[in-house]
C-alpha cells in the first residue's frame, strides 16, 4: 500500500527562535521525505519542535523565529526560494493546515460558506461565487456536514464539525498535503476516532498526503502508514508504523512506547516513566541530545552527535547504538554535525 | 430578530437602570452632602438670613434630604428640572434642549474622526509591530494623548485664525448671519440646509471645523493605543494563522479578518470613550466659546447656580447611559455570537 | 562566575547566541538593565528617555528656585513682552528751562503728563509711577494727571505752550521731531536702554512666563503625585478585597465602580471641586476620586485570575490565612500592572488638573499654575502666542513623560495589559 513517490523532501531544515534567554534551536538540521498519498505521523513530547516543524513546512514561522537552514523541495522546486506571492499561492493550493483548537481556528464573524468562498476566490479569482459555493457544498456533504450548515457561524458548530470544515477548506483547493497539527487533541475520544476515520477516508478518496502531528502515539498507530519520532528538535527514528511499534530501536522511542498506558497492563507491570526532563533548547546537551536521559548512554553519546542512519529499507535511526562501532568513533573525528 | 437577541437587549436595558441610579445618587451626594452651602454661595454673604431661608423654602431645600433626593429622581424621570436660579430664571429644560444639539453637532464629527484616525493607524501599527513605523505611531499617539485639549485648540486658533486667518476663531456662526438665522432643530448645519441658507451653512460648517478636529484628534491618541493592543492580540489568534495557512493575503487578513473581529472590543471602547469625549467637549466648548451643554455647565458652576448644575450633570449621566446602551445594541448586531 | 568571552570553536549551532545575550547572565543588575535595550528595542529607549525627563522634571519641581530667574508672582517687566524682546525705552520730554528733572519731580497730583493715545507710553508711565510710590515715604502718593494726545505734534505743542509738565514718548516715535521745538529737551529716560529681555516673554501683568512655568512644575507634581497616591491607597485594597472575597460585596462594589468609571471624569471632578471650593487639597481629592475605579478594575481582575492559580489553591488547602494569601501570594502578582497604572495615572492627573484650573476651578487665581496661565493666555490669543505655547508645552511634556513611561513599561512587563 505504501507509495514511495516523494511529494515533499525536507533537507537539513533548521528553525531557530530568538528569545530573551537565548537562541532556541527548535528544529535542528532535520531531513525526511513525505510520500504521495501517505499518512505520516510525527510524534514527540510537547516542546520537542514538532509544531514548529509543521509551520516551517509552510514557511509560516513568525518572528522571533526563523528558518535558518535547509531546503523544502516540493514538486521538484525548493519552496525556500519562493517569493511572497508564490508562497501565498503555495499555501492552500498545495499544502494546507488544520490546527489544534477548532474553537478558534475559524473566523468567528464569518459564516462557513464565506470561509470556503474566500478560500476559493483568493486562489482562483475568476471563479464565480455560485460556482464556488456549488463546489463547496459537494465537498462539505462528502465530509458529512449537512448543506444547511453552510450558513452557520463557527460558534454554532460542534468541535468535530469545525475540524471537518477545516479539512474541507484544505481539500476544496485540491491541496496535495494536509498538515494536521494536534488536530484531534481537543476533541473528545469518540469524535477523535471519527475524525481519524474521516482523515483516512479523505486520503483514500482524494489521494492527498497527510502529516499528522501529535503527542498521541496511539492515534499514530491507528492512523498512519509511517511514523517519525522527534526529540528535542531532531528526528530520532523514522519508518513504517508496524516495524517501529513492534520493535522500537531508539531508546527514546522505546521509552515513549513503554509509557503508554494500556488496558492489558497487568498489576505487576508498572508504567514506564522516562527519567529526567526534556532538555532546555537554549543550551541543548552536547552530542546526542537524548544522552542525559538514555539508559544505554555510552561515553561517545555525550561527545558526538549520531547521524540518522538507514538500518533497513525505509527505517532510519539516529543513535550510536546502531551506528558502526561506537567505540571506534574516538578516532573518527569527521562525524558531521 | 431572534428571541435571544431580544432577551439580550432587554437585560441590557434593565442593567442601565441601576447604572443611571448610581450616577444620579452620586451627583446628588456630591452636590448636597459634601460641605458647602449652595444657597449661601449663590446669594453671597451680604444677603440676610431671612432672604436665604426664603430662597431655600422656594427651592424646597429646607425639606428632609431623602425627600429632596426623590424629588431629584422624579426630575430626572420627567426631565423637568424647574427654573434656573440665575439669568432670568429660564426653565433649565429649554436651555438644555437648545444646547444639547450644539454639543452633539460638535461630537459627531469628532468621534468619527477619532474612530477613523484611531482604527486605521492602530491597525497599521499592529500590523508592523516592533518596526520603526509602529514606534513612530505609538510615540505620536502618546504625544497627542498628552496634549491638553484646550492647548491644542488654542494652538489651532493661533495658527489657523490669527496667523493664517482661514477659519473663524470661535462660536457657532457669524454673529451677523445669526441674527437672521432661524433655527428649527438647533443643529445649525442641518438647519441651514433645511432653510436653504447657504451662507449660513458655510459659516456653520467653517465654525465647526476647528473645534471638532481638536476634540477628535485629542481623543484619537487613546484610541490608537487601544486599537493597536487589541489588533495585536487578534493577529496572534489561531484563525489568522489558519487563514495564512490557506494562502489568504496578509492585507486581507489584517484589514478584513482581524479588524472586523477587533470591532467588537473597539465598540466597547468607543462607548467608554464617549465619557471622555463629553469631558473633552466641556474643555473644547470653553476654548471655542461653543454654546453647548459643557459650556453651560461651566458657566452655571461659576454662577453657583446649583439647580442648573445638578440638572446638567444629571443629563450627562443619562446621556452616558444611553450611549453605552446604544453601543451594546450595535455590538449585538456586529457579533453573531450574541445575535443567535 | 568567571567572565569568559564567547569562543567560536564551540561547534553546536545552538551556541550561536549573540554575545550580549550571554553577557546578560554574568553581569550585575545595572548593566543588565542597560543591555536589555537590545532585546526590548524601542520600548527600552522610550523608558530611558522618559525616565531621564522625569528625573529632570522632579528636580525642577523640588527646587524651582534654582531654575527660575524671577519670583513668579511679582511683576518684573512691562506686560506682554514677546520672548527675547527687550523692553522699549521711553523718553521724558520737558521744557528746557525746567533743567535736569526726573519723573519724581513732576509726579504730583497737580502735574500733567502727556503721551500719545494708545501707545505703550501710558504703561511705561504707570510702571514708573508705581515704582515711585513703592519707594515713597509714608503719606506721599504720586499720581500725575494723564493727558492723551492724538498726535505727537499736538502733544509737543502743548508742552511747549506750558499746558503740561512733561511728555512721554518712545525714541522711535519721537524721531527727529524735537528739532522743531527749540524750547524742549530730552530730560530723562524712563527705562534703561538695552535692559535684558525675558526668554519666554512676560504675561499681561508683567510676570516672567519662564519663572511661572518653572514654579508651575511644583504644583503639577504635587497634585499629580498626591492624587495618584490617594487613588492607589484606596483603589488597590478595595480591588484586592473585592476580587478575593467575591459575593454580594464584590458585585455591589463592581457596579458602583463601573458606573463611576463610565462617567466623564472631568465633569465629576468639576462638580466636586466646585462644591469643595478652591484649594490644593480639594483639587487633589476631586482628582483622586476619578482614578480609584481604574486601580480597582485592574487589581480586581488580576486578583480573580491569580486566585484560581493552583499554588494559591494549594496554599489555601494547607490552611494559610486569607491575609497571608492576599499579601504574600496575590499582591506581588498585581504589582507590575499597578506600577504601570500609577505612572499613567500621574500623567492623567496632571492633565486633569490643568483642565480644572483652565476652567477656573480648583486653585487660587494667583497660583503659578499652567492651567491658570493658559486660561489667562486665552484672552490674549490674538496678541501673545507665548502666553499659551509655553505653559501648554510644559503640561504636554510632563504628561508625556509619565504616560510614555507607563505605556512602554506595559509593553515590556505585560504585553497583554489593555485598558479595558
Amino acid at each position: 500500500m505504501s507509495n514511495t513517490q516523494e511529494l515533499m523532501k525536507i533537507q537539513d531544515l533548521s528553525v531557530e527562535y530568538k528569545t530573551r534567554l537565548g537562541q532556541v534551536s527548535a528544529v535542528d538540521h532535520v531531513s525526511f521525505d513525505i510520500y504521495k498519498g501517505e499518512i505520516l505521523g510525527l510524534v514527540g513530547e510537547s516542546g520537542c519542535g514538532k509544531s514548529t516543524m509543521g509551520k516551517a513546512l509552510m514557511r509560516m514561522i513568525q518572528p522571533p523565529g526563523k528558518i535558518t537552514n535547509g531546503q523544502i523541495i516540493f514538486d521538484g522546486k525548493d519552496i525556500m526560494t519562493y517569493d511572497q506571492n508564490q508562497m501565498r499561492s503555495f499555501r492552500g493550493n498545495k499544502v494546507s493546515m488544520i490546527f489544534q483548537d477548532p474553537m478558534t481556528s475559524l473566523n468567528p464573524v464569518q459564516r462557513v460558506d464565506e470561509h470556503v468562498i474566500e478560500a476559493i476566490q483568493v486562489h482562483e479569482p475568476k471563479t464565480k461565487t455560485d460556482a464556488a459555493l456549488g463546489r463547496a457544498e459537494i465537498l462539505i456533504q462528502k465530509l458529512g456536514i449537512q448543506k444547511r450548515r453552510m450558513n452557520s457561524y463557527p460558534h454554532q458548530l460542534s468541535g468535530g464539525m469545525r475540524q471537518r470544515v477545516m479539512v474541507g477548506l484544505g481539500l476544496v483547493l485540491n491541496a496535495n498535503l494536509i498538515i494536521a497539527d494536534e488536530a484531534t487533541t481537543s476533541l473528545d475520544v469518540i469524535v477523535e476516532a471519527k475524525l481519524a476515520d474521516q482523515l483516512r477516508d479523505v486520503r483514500e478518496e482524494f489521494g492527498v498526503s497527510l502529516l499528522v502531528i501529535t503527542h498521541n502515539i496511539a492515534l499514530v498507530a491507528e492512523l498512519s502508514d509511517r511514523v517519525a519520532v522527534m526529540y528535542a528538535g531532531h528526528i530520532v527514528e523514522i519508518g513504517d508504523v508496524e516495524p517501529i511499534f513492534d520493535d522500537p530501536l531508539h531508546p527514546y522511542t522505546k521509552g515513549l512506547l513503554d509509557s503508554i498506558p494500556t488496558i492489558k497492563l497487568n498489576e505487576k507491570e508498572e508504567l514506564y516513566k522516562m527519567p529526567g526532563e526534556p532538555p532546555n533548547l537554549t543550551h541543548p546537551p552536547s552530542g546526542c541530545r537524548f544522552h542525559p536521559r538514555c539508559p544505554f548512554a555510552m561515553p561517545i553519546c555525550s561527545n558526538q552527535e549520531p547521524t540518522l542512519k538507514e538500518i533497513s529499507p525505509g527505517r532510519l535511526v539516529k543513535c550510536w547504538l546502531f551506528s558502526e562501532h561506537a567505540e571506534k568513533a574516538d578516532t573518527n573525528t569527521e562525524v558531521s554535525s | 430578530m431572534s428571541s435571544s437577541l431580544r432577551r439580550f437587549l432587554i437585560t441590557r436595558l434593565l442593567l442601565t437602570i441601576p447604572m443611571v441610579l448610581i450616577l444620579v445618587t452620586m451627583i446628588f451626594f456630591v452636590m448636597r452632602v459634601l460641605p458647602g452651602d449652595p444657597i449661601r454661595s449663590q446669594l453671597g454673604p451680604r444677603v440676610s438670613e431671612e432672604q436665604a431661608d426664603a430662597l431655600r423654602e422656594r427651592l424646597g431645600l429646607n425639606r428632609p434630604l431623602y425627600i429632596q433626593y426623590f424629588d431629584f429622581l422624579w426630575d430626572m424621570v420627567t426631565l423637568d428640572f424647574g427654573n434656573a436660579l440665575t439669568q432670568g430664571e429660564r426653565p433649565i429644560k429649554d436651555e438644555l434642549s437648545e444646547r444639547l444639539p450644539a454639543t452633539i453637532e460638535l461630537t459627531i464629527p469628532a468621534i468619527t474622526l477619532t474612530a477613523v484616525v484611531g482604527i486605521l493607524s492602530g491597525a497599521f501599527a499592529a500590523k508592523n509591530r516592533k518596526k520603526p513605523v509602529d514606534y513612530g505611531i505609538r510615540l505620536l499617539s502618546i504625544v497627542v494623548y498628552s496634549i491638553p485639549i484646550f492647548f491644542m485648540g488654542l494652538i489651532f486658533q493661533i495658527v489657523f485664525s490669527v496667523r493664517i486667518p482661514i477659519l473663524p476663531l470661535s462660536g457657532r456662526m457669524d454673529t451677523l448671519l445669526l441674527t437672521k438665522f432661524e433655527s428649527i432643530t438647533n443643529f445649525y448645519v442641518l438647519d441651514a440646509i433645511l432653510n436653504r441658507n447657504w451662507p449660513a451653512f458655510w459659516s456653520a460648517l467653517t465654525h465647526l471645523v476647528m473645534p471638532s478636529i481638536t476634540l477628535g484628534l485629542a481623543l484619537s491618541g487613546v484610541f490608537v493605543r487601544l486599537t493597536r493592543v487589541n489588533m495585536i492580540e487578534m493577529l496572534q489568534s489561531d484563525f489568522i494563522t489558519a487563514g495564512r495557512a490557506r494562502g489568504i493575503p496578509e492585507r486581507r487578513l489584517v484589514y478584513k479578518h482581524a479588524l472586523r473581529n477587533t470591532f467588537i472590543p473597539i465598540l466597547t471602547m468607543l462607548g467608554l470613550q464617549f465619557a471622555i469625549l463629553l469631558a473633552g467637549a466641556v474643555l473644547t466648548e470653553t476654548t471655542f466659546s461653543w454654546p453647548g451643554v459643557g459650556r453651560y455647565l461651566v458657566d452655571r458652576i461659576q454662577l453657583r447656580d446649583y439647580t442648573a448644575v445638578q440638572a446638567t450633570i444629571g443629563v450627562f449621566a443619562l446621556f452616558v447611559a444611553l450611549i453605552s446602551l446604544l453601543m451594546d445594541v450595535l455590538y449585538a448586531f456586529i457579533d453573531p455570537r450574541i445575535r443567535y | 562566575m568567571e567572565k569568559t568571552k564567547l569562543n567560536n570553536d564551540m561547534t553546536s549551532s545552538a551556541e550561536e547566541v549573540p554575545e550580549w545575550l550571554l553577557d546578560l547572565d554574568k553581569v550585575g543588575f545595572v548593566r543588565r538593565l542597560f543591555l536589555a535595550r537590545k532585546w526590548y528595542g524601542g520600548d527600552w529607549w522610550f523608558v530611558a528617555i522618559s525616565a531621564v525627563l522625569l528625573i529632570f522634571i522632579i528636580i525642577v519641581g523640588i527646587f524651582p528656585q534654582w531654575f527660575a530667574p524671577y519670583d513668579p508672582r511679582v511683576e518684573v517687566g512691562p506686560s506682554l513682552l514677546a520672548p527675547g524682546e527687550t523692553p522699549p525705552s521711553f523718553l521724558l520730554i520737558t521744557p528746557l528751562d525746567s533743567g535736569d528733572i526726573r519723573m519724581v519731580d513732576i509726579a504730583d497730583k497737580t502735574n500733567n503728563i502727556g503721551f500719545i493715545v494708545g501707545s505703550a507710553a501710558s504703561q511705561a508711565m504707570r510702571e514708573t509711577v508705581d515704582a515711585l510710590n513703592e519707594s515713597a515715604p509714608e503719606g506721599v502718593r504720586y499720581q500725575p494727571r494723564q493727558k492723551r494726545y492724538e498726535t505727537l505734534d499736538e502733544g509737543l505743542q502743548s508742552l511747549a505752550n506750558g499746558e503740561i509738565d512733561g511728555f512721554i514718548v518712545s525714541p522711535e516715535e519721537l524721531g527727529e521731531s524735537l528739532q522743531n521745538y527749540t524750547s524742549l529737551q530730552v530730560a530723562n529716560t524712563l527705562r534703561e536702554e538695552g535692559e535684558k529681555g525675558f526668554v519666554f516673554g512676560t504675561n499681561q501683568i508683567g510676570q516672567d512666563v519662564l519663572s511661572r512655568i518653572i514654579w508651575g512644575t511644583r504644583i503639577a507634581l504635587i497634585v499629580g503625585l498626591s492624587s495618584a497616591v490617594v487613588s492607589f491607597l484606596i483603589g488597590v485594597p478595595l480591588g484586592l478585597i473585592s476580587g478575593f472575597a467575591g459575593g454580594p460585596f464584590d458585585r455591589v462594589l463592581t457596579l458602583l465602580m463601573d458606573s463611576l468609571y463610565s462617567f466623564p471624569g472631568l465633569i465629576l471632578a468639576i462638580a466636586i471641586a466646585a462644591v469643595l471650593g478652591a484649594g490644593i487639597g480639594n483639587i487633589i481629592v476631586s482628582i483622586a476620586v476619578l482614578y480609584i475605579p481604574t486601580y480597582y478594575r485592574i487589581v480586581r481582575g488580576q486578583t480573580l485570575s491569580v486566585k484560581k492559580e493552583l499554588y494559591v489553591e494549594a496554599a489555601r488547602s494547607l490552611g494559610t490565612s486569607w491575609k497571608d494569601i492576599l499579601i504574600k501570594y496575590i499582591f506581588p502578582n498585581v504589582i507590575p500592572s499597578v506600577v504601570i497604572i500609577f505612572s499613567v495615572n500621574v500623567g492623567d492627573a496632571i492633565l486633569t488638573e490643568a483642565g480644572l484650573s483652565f476652567l477656573g476651578f480648583g486653585l487660587p487665581p494667583d497660583t503659578p499654575d499652567w492651567g491658570i496661565d493658559l486660561a489667562r493666555g486665552q484672552d490674549y490669543v490674538r496678541r501673545a502666542w507665548w502666553l499659551i505655547t509655553y505653559p501648554g508645552l510644559m503640561v504636554t511634556l510632563v504628561t508625556l513623560s509619565f504616560s510614555m513611561l507607563g505605556e512602554s513599561l506595559s509593553e515590556i512587563l505585560n504585553p497583554r495589559l489593555t485598558e479595558r
